[in-house]
């Protein structure tokens, strides 16, 4: 189990990764993570909308309500360009967190 | 049981409670649960076990919330509202939805465009008025002296002061830094060719240092000399073109013996326009007693025109004012028939406006209707326009309720559909705003301005002004902008995408608005008809005398008219020729009759034999007066008003003293109309002209003679007279002034009446189009079914029956009596009465409103049933 900081501070990077990979909404996303993360991060579900919603503030990811025939409407996630220069960002921070903590785990490489 | 939809619902109102969240947030929650739920149910949960589970993974509401929170930060300044309606992207939404509905957005537009080109020209009107006379640096130290004067029971105040008084204040009081007395006559101002009777100012060389004035050309102190003269610009014009006349030498005759040489020692600039106080041509104050050797400045029954003080500190002016009591006694020992009461001071900046109360004072207030009546029109077709604008509004909301929906389903909370309203409103009346400024500037003002007293231009730099656009354009937004915005945004999504929601037609206050509206047309239709009525009824009415086949001359004295007379009598197409001191809507003197108990203040026409009859005035009862013959120089004649007053039981052989000598009354004749219809008839007597007191020339003719005899008048003149200009023209001539106006008043209340009916019929039509669009199914639906046209016509009249009947029965007896009050302040005398104005504008009114029902009704007749029904 993954702690719960950790699981926070990986939130960004993950969601706008999914997003990367193509729109999204809500529900979806965070299925998607539990798939990704095979239960090993554990979320509140509705804690994924406070975070959907900053990252939109901070203009990293876009939201449009569509309606699709008779089904329900639903709101859609979008990469921005920015939103896609922060993953890189993130992507480099996390890959020097790693650099550094590979130090300490040398020879035993970690298996799940 | 358990009931998923119930439990929902249970949740979703724990977020509600949470203010974090608006409703598209929320919305987003529940599609979550939602899919969840849907999830679970197709992996063999039980409704109530998929419930649990996604609730659970949900997790608490109350940290998710907090999170959420520092998302949000609730502004509700006005400050994030001017924002949010500024810079999102309303303006692009406006734009969409007027070109959406292009009919209502322009009669929306036009509408308040008209009605803030309105606001800005009483604007103008108004702002003009209050400039009037302030240009002058010692507008507040500057002070006109009035003294109030017991006549008739009611004190009066004059703006007149007895002659000695200027001389004595200057002397008297250290505190008073400058006198300046002025008094203006007429008299023949002679440049070569050029011969015009001109107003002359005389006044003490300090004029030109007490008011602000200043010189195009030459020395402003120049007044001291007696023979020196200064022009106005206008004058400097007429006589000299644009050359500089200073040096020259202009002639002036006062009368017929008197005349005196003036050089030239200055030109005004032209004067700003906003003034009643200015002259044509100046000359020192000492020319008066050489223009009228009887005027002498020490008597104090002599009146001067204007006694103008100017003061070191305004705060002197009450020690002033206490001092002024010696001269109160003085005056009293003298003039004991109209002793002075009390004096005042009223500042140059005030007397302007307080001239209603002064009688005879140098400025004149002569827009009081105006300063009334504009700012209510204004007003009138501002609230016209708001209504039109609330009403569309609120119809073609029903529209756009799916946008409202959708809107509200994607996370606009309330607030942000009301700035989305309020700022598509705001946007609409600003550029109603800048239209209405570029109509005003363009068409409204010019107009106006060619009959009413006012600059025919905006001051684009006066920043007054252009504030009072501003806050014209907020409160227009925020009086018709906001209701429509609260009432559109308040809907649920959830009732508008059900289908189940109807609004608009039903509306109570918009049924309110429109008959309101359509009350102040009939207000306004009203206006226009009684003013054309009483317009007509003023030029019908009689003078009480004929005046055509009359022609008149002032011909200065005896000798001259002799002249012409033997002249004249000569000429086959004259029928008569009479001499006079006096001559209708031309010249009379005021006297003090004495009577027993109190004393009265009269007009004097001092008339020829002859001059009544021909003149076409009715005897009444008694004798005419003949002139020398058998001695009626102790005998006059009274109008009917005078009868009235003196309530003699017989009038006729009773005396009456005026001034020292006693007169006895021989004959009483009908009133007449002397002046024009905005002032009353006053009391009146006719005394017999001595031959050699004859300043006028009346001349009857025969019928169908008019250009010959006024052709034969001319020439004599120029044969007889060639250095004098011709001072006379046909009596029925004498009141064009008056007419002109009624002429304008006449066009100005039809051009406001039309304004009124194009706002409300435009509005009227918009809203029933709109309506009726609405209704489009019901009516498809009817015809399918067989319902005839008068059925069809019947069902749509009866909506808005009820709404016509209330406004006309609201606004026609409103109408008559708001004109009813604006006619009291403008003619003293009879004008038309009854209600047949007002009855008319309420027919007026349902017929225009029946053809605007009728071409919407005739529009749902002509359509194919088929395509109501396919509409949605």
């Amino acid at each position: 189990m993954i702690s719960k900081n950790l699981t926070a501070a990986s939130t960004k990077p993950i969601i706008l990764g999914i997003l990367k990979q193509g729109n999204s909404y809500g529900y979806l996303i965070i299925k998607k993570i539990k798939e990704l993360s095979g239960g090993k991060m554990k979320y509140s579900d509705g804690m994924l909308y406070p975070v959907l919603h900053r990252l939109e503030k901070e203009g990293l990811i876009l939201s449009k309500w569509t309606l699709e025939g008779e089904k329900r409407p639903r709101k859609y996630y979008e990469i921005t360009s920015l939103g896609k220069e922060e993953l890189l960002a993130e992507q480099v921070q996390w890959n020097q967190v790693n650099a550094v903590l590979d130090n300490f785990w040398e020879s035993k490489t970690s298996i799940n | 049981m358990f009931d998923l939809e119930k439990s929902i619902g249970i949740w979703l109102r724990s977020f509600r409670k949470q203010r974090a969240y608006d409703e598209g947030a929320i919305q987003e929650m529940e599609l979550h649960l939602r899919d969840h739920i849907e999830d679970l149910l197709s992996q063999g949960y039980s409704e109530e076990e998929a419930f649990g589970e996604a609730v659970e993974d949900f997790g608490d509401i109350s940290p998710i919330a907090e999170e959420e929170f520092a998302n949000i930060r609730v502004n509700t300044g006005v400050k994030s509202i001017l924002f949010h309606a500024m810079l999102n992207n309303y303006f692009k939404t406006t734009l969409r939805s007027m070109m959406k509905n292009p009919l209502s957005s322009f009669i929306n537009l036009f509408g308040l465009a008209v009605a803030i080109g309105t606001c800005m020209v009483a604007y103008a009107f108004i702002d003009n008025d209050y400039r009037i006379d302030r240009f002058h640096e010692n507008k507040h130290s500057l002070y006109l002296t009035t003294c109030s004067i017991n006549r008739e029971g009611s004190v009066v105040e004059y703006g007149t002061t007895p002659a000695p008084l200027g001389a004595m204040l200057k002397a008297d009081f250290p505190s008073i830094d400058n006198v300046c007395r002025m008094k203006s006559n007429s008299a023949i101002v002679r440049y070569e060719d050029k011969v015009f009777s001109e107003r002359i100012h005389h006044v003490d060389p300090a004029f030109l240092e007490v008011f602000t004035f200043p010189l195009k050309w030459g020395l402003s102190n120049s007044l001291k000399s007696n023979s020196s003269i200064i022009l106005s610009e206008k004058m400097s014009q007429k006589y000299f073109g644009d050359e500089n006349p200073v040096g020259q030498t202009l002639k002036l005759l006062f009368g017929l013996e008197r005349s005196k040489m003036f050089e030239i020692t200055g030109v005004a600039e032209a004067f700003p326009d906003a003034r009643i106080i200015d002259f044509d041509f100046l000359v020192n104050i000492e020319n008066v007693s050489y223009a009228n050797p009887d005027y002498n400045f020490n008597n104090w029954t002599e009146e001067i025109d204007a006694t103008l003080i100017l003061v070191k500190n305004e705060a002197d002016l009450a020690t002033i004012k206490s001092g002024m009591s010696k001269y109160k006694e003085v005056q009293n020992g003298i003039d004991a028939d109209w002793p002075i009461q009390d004096f005042d001071f009223v500042s140059i900046n005030d007397l302007h406006l307080a001239s209603g109360r002064i009688r005879n004072d140098i400025s004149y207030d002569a827009t009081l209707e105006g300063r009334i009546s504009l700012p209510i029109i204004a007003g009138f077709l501002l609230v016209l326009a708001c209504f039109n604008y609330i009403n569309i509004a609120i119809v073609s909301g029903a529209k756009r309720l799916k946008e409202i929906g959708l809107r509200k389903v994607i996370g606009a909370n309330r607030r942000s559909i009301i700035v989305q309203f309020f700022s598509e409103n705001l946007m609409l009346t600003a550029l109603a705003a800048l239209l209405g400024f570029v109509l005003a500037a363009t068409l409204f003002l010019p107009w106006f301005a060619s009959f009413a007293p006012v600059t025919d231009q905006f001051d684009l730099l006066d920043p007054t002004m252009w504030s009072f656009l501003i806050a014209i354009l907020f409160l227009t937004a925020i009086f018709s902008g906001l209701y429509p915005a609260f009432y559109i945004s308040r809907f649920q999504a959830v009732q508008i995408f059900s289908g189940k929601l109807k609004f608009g037609n039903k509306n109570l206050l918009t049924k309110v608005f429109l008959t309101l509206q359509l009350a102040l047309t009939c207000v306004g239709i009203a206006f226009a008809i009684i003013m054309a009525q009483n317009s007509n009824y003023q030029m019908d009415r009689s003078w009480g005398y004929n005046p055509k086949q009359i022609l008149y001359q002032y011909v200065g004295d005896a000798s001259a008219f002799a002249k012409l007379e033997k002249k004249l009598l000569e000429h086959p197409e004259v029928l008569s020729v009479m001499g006079s001191a006096h001559h209708f809507s031309r010249s009379q003197s005021p006297i003090t009759v004495h009577l027993p108990h109190t004393q009265l203040s009269v007009k004097e026409l001092s008339i020829g034999e002859g001059y009544l009859e021909n003149m076409g005035v009715s005897l009444k009862g008694g004798r005419w007066l003949q002139q020398d013959g058998r001695g009626d120089l102790d005998k006059i004649l009274i109008n009917e008003k005078m009868a009235q007053i003196l309530d003699f039981q017989n009038p006729i052989g009773q005396s009456i003293k005026i001034t020292e000598q006693s007169y006895d009354i021989v004959g009483v004749v009908r009133d007449v109309h002397f002046n024009d219809f905005y002032s009353d008839i006053s009391p009146t007597i006719f005394s017999v002209t001595e031959k050699k007191d004859i300043r006028y020339l009346t001349i009857k003719f025969k019928e169908g003679s008019k250009h010959e005899v006024y052709q034969a008048l001319k020439d004599y003149n120029t044969e007889l007279f060639p250095e004098m200009p011709f001072l006379g023209g046909f009596q029925e001539d004498v009141w064009t002034g008056f007419y002109n106006q009624l002429k304008v008043q006449s066009t100005f209340s039809k051009v406001i009446a039309l304004l009124f009916i194009l706002l409300s019929s435009l509005g009227l039509y918009g809203l029933i189009q709109l309506n009726l669009a609405g209704r489009a199914k019901e009516f498809s639906v009817r015809k399918t079914l067989g319902a005839s046209n008068l059925h069809l016509a019947f069902k749509i009249l009866q909506q808005y029956a009820a709404i016509f009947i209330i406004s006309v029965v609201l606004g026609a007896p409103l109408g008559y009596m708001l004109n009813d009050l604006l006619l009291d302040m403008m003619y003293p005398g009879p004008r038309p009465s009854g209600l047949s104005g007002s009855v008319l504008a309420a027919f007026l009114l349902i017929f225009i409103l029946i053809a605007v029902m009728l071409t919407q009704i005739n529009k749902v007749i002509k359509a194919n049933p088929v395509e109501g029904l396919k509409t949605e």
